[in-house]
């Protein structure tokens, strides 16, 4: 006991002292993943809104015409955005973390740095993405004239907790498609079976029954609950749930991280 | 801060490294890794620092053990998948040794695969910044280099081209380039330095020697065993385990008398050459000579068939690169020897004077048909030396170099000097 206590004393030692030394490279692989992008792609960066706006218009259609759902008085429009931003932003994140350790197989058996720089900066790139479409939510709240309150101080927080949970996963979904590559077509059966397990275009709560308290369970739903609490209800996020979250989130990133850190160097032997 | 060595002194230490490696596939899928979690919970599972013979583990290393001090240079040899890579890839910290303990103390700069890093979209200049920052220098760093390595590898105006547009010698020579310019306390080269036009690994070389003047500590991993001879003070021949170390040329010759000396024995042709005796004036065998030492080689020919119209050809290889140093041909008119009868026997001596620079040679005797133009016979290695003098820096001939104050009335110093009778002839220095 004692023993693993200090193995993982050291570990932790070990992982944080190699972020600061190798933390320039993580802005550098993110740099050149941006500049990728931005070279490769005739709309660059408007890929990041087309996907979120494209699926907001779809659920519109279904959730305004074909049925309604409550969403608490909030336009459905960008009830469904506000959702489809945050989860994009993970999906995505987790999407390119997927094959970030696979797809640079080279680096990966030539040369040592801390692996974990992989999916941390697919991560990052999501999240520059995630910002460039957070403009399309500020211009639909100006257009349903939905103001801010000061409860929007807790954004930061709220996206922290998202990026903490997001990077924890994407650091054992990354590992685990190095050593098994069937994990990369499980993984997009798991998004999206997931993302209607989330409130992402409608309220999860309307489900109800067994189902419904199982699906309570998601630390993703009370995350994505809190952008719309704090930026179109002008309220703070449930306390108990988003409690939960943070800590399922924070446990997450522990374990995906020693996890991984153990694992690594096998990564070049496995790859 | 990192200690630049150990309690010992030693920059780099391998102490007793085994390293197990599998052959075949191992479990790649979900479906393989059902099977292979039930074997492991029944406890079928042997050690993981025991070998599975029957799963198809070896030992790719074998208890490997050396040590290198700031400033030494250490050269690795030895022949495909002796595990020299691995060596490499153990200091460098992507594997981890099975049994045994490598430590590297200090800032570490590996030439490995310098354009690893790259990525064919992006231009010269960003890949600097990204190779650079794998390398594990600092972005003001790298900024401030960035004049230096464009001119280091020589692209000019390219570096601002996408870098899939660049030869693969650009390629090769940008990525040496950002690797020349880190500022290490280790490095460890493998075969990098065979990138690039002789000018660029002259100057390639002379970069490696400017880090061990500097006091970096240097494992080198080359084929080349030129380089190794010019840039290092000891070598190890590793064949997974430790065949020989010590003194380069010695673990040079160690090796090069396990494989590399190309063989071409030739024989049950026309003519066989049967056996050959390298010796001194004095009829002493030869292994060490001074440059210049006059040498012996007999040689002893036996004829199948009778056979006219030939040449002997004797050629001097560099055994490190089979550079060939000198390839010449005595017809067999012009020693008396127009043709032979079969069964006949033929001892020729070939005396020579090799003025060579220090370094491993052997020697090749051959007949060749001058009408056919094809061998008659043929024996490599016929000899084996090695020449051994510490004033040259590289190069092969030695040109008896002489260094002496110049002469009376050249300079009033120099006359004054001469007045005295105190002129020099610069002494060889002999090893």
């Amino acid at each position: 006991m004692v023993s693993s206590l200090s193995r993982l004393g050291s570990d932790l030692r070990e992982i944080l002292h190699e972020q600061v030394e190798y933390r320039e490279l993580l802005f550098s692989i993110v740099q050149r993943d941006l500049l990728l992008r931005y070279k490769q792609t005739v709309m660059g960066f408007g890929w990041a809104i087309f996907m979120p706006v494209l699926n907001t218009i779809i659920f519109s259609i279904i959730f305004t015409r074909v049925t309604r759902v409550d969403t608490g008085g909030i336009p459905y429009p960008i009830y469904a955005f506000a959702g489809l931003l945050p989860w994009n932003f993970f999906a995505t994140a987790l999407r390119f973390s997927v094959a970030s350790l696979t797809s640079n197989a080279t680096l990966v058996t030539k040369v040592y740095f801390p692996r974990e720089l992989f999916p941390f900066s697919a991560v990052l790139v999501s999240l520059i993405d995630f910002a460039v479409a957070f403009t399309v939510l500020v211009a639909m709240m100006v257009y349903y004239h939905i103001g801010v309150t000061w409860v929007v101080l807790a954004l930061p927080v709220i996206l922290l907790v998202q990026i903490v949970f997001t990077c924890g996963l994407a650091l054992l979904l990354a590992m685990a498609n190095l050593f098994y590559r069937d994990v990369k077509y499980l993984f997009e059966i798991v998004i999206t079976v997931w993302m209607f397990a989330t409130s992402v275009v409608y309220p999860v709560e309307l489900v109800g029954g067994r189902l419904g308290a199982l699906l309570l369970l998601n630390p993703m739903t009370p995350i994505i609950d809190a952008y719309r609490a704090v930026l179109l209800r002008g309220t703070l996020p449930p306390a108990a749930p988003s409690a939960r979250a943070a800590a399922v989130a924070l446990v997450m990133l522990a374990l995906g991280w020693v996890v991984f850190h153990r694992a690594e160097f096998r990564f070049a032997e496995s790859i | 801060m990192p200690r630049a060595s150990d309690a010992a002194g030693a920059a780099v230490r391998f102490d007793g490294v085994w390293k197990k490696f599998r052959r075949g596939e191992s479990t790649d899928s979900l479906r393989d890794l059902i099977p292979a979690l039930a074997t492991r919970l029944v406890g079928g599972r042997p050690r993981a620092d025991e070998l599975d013979a029957a799963s198809g583990d070896f030992w790719a290393l074998h208890d490997v053990s050396f040590a290198v001090r700031p400033g030494e240079v250490l050269g690795i040899i030895g022949p495909n998948g002796a595990g020299k890579s691995t060596v490499l890839k153990l200091l460098t910290r992507i594997l981890k040794p099975t049994r045994g303990e490598c430590a590297v103390y200090g800032r570490t700069g590996a030439l490995i695969e310098v354009a690893a890093g790259f990525h064919a979209d992006l231009t010269g200049r960003e890949n600097v910044f990204l190779q650079g920052a794998i390398m594990g220098m600092k972005r003001a760093e790298i900024a401030r280099k960035m004049d230096e390595i464009i001119e280091f590898a020589g692209l000019g105006e390219f570096i601002d081209t996408q870098v899939k547009r660049f030869s693969s010698g650009m390629n090769a020579r940008l990525g040496f380039s950002i690797a020349a310019h880190l500022d290490p306390e280790v490095l460890i080269i493998d075969e990098v330095l065979s990138v690039g036009d002789a000018a660029f690994q002259q100057k390639c070389l002379e970069r490696m020697r400017e880090f061990k003047g500097r006091g970096v500590a240097i494992v080198f991993v080359s084929h080349n065993l030129q380089q190794v001879a010019d840039l290092c003070d000891e070598a190890i021949y590793l064949n997974r385990s430790v065949q020989a170390r010590g003194p380069v040329p010695d673990v040079i010759a160690a090796y090069l008398g396990a494989t590399k000396v190309r063989h071409a024995n030739q024989t049950g042709g026309p003519i066989d050459v049967v056996r050959a005796q390298l010796t001194d004036e004095t009829g002493a065998t030869v292994t060490s000579i001074a440059p210049g030492t006059p040498l012996r080689l007999t040689v002893d020919y036996a004829a199948r068939e009778a056979v006219a119209d030939f040449h002997f050809g004797f050629v001097v290889y560099r055994s490190t690169d089979n550079l060939i140093v000198y390839d010449g041909n005595v017809q067999g008119e012009e020693i008396g020897i127009p043709a032979v009868q079969a069964g006949e026997r033929v001892r020729l001596h070939f005396d020579f004077r090799p003025h060579l620079t220090r370094g491993q040679y052997h020697l090749e005797c051959h007949v060749f048909h001058n009408r056919s133009q094809r061998y008659l016979g043929r024996l490599a290695p016929a000899g084996v030396f090695t020449v051994s003098e510490a004033r040259t820096y590289a190069g092969i001939a030695d040109i008896e170099l002489a260094c002496t104050p110049a002469g009376a009335g050249e300079s009033d110093e120099d006359a004054a000097r001469a007045a005295r009778g105190s002129t020099h002839r610069a002494s060889r220095a002999r090893r």
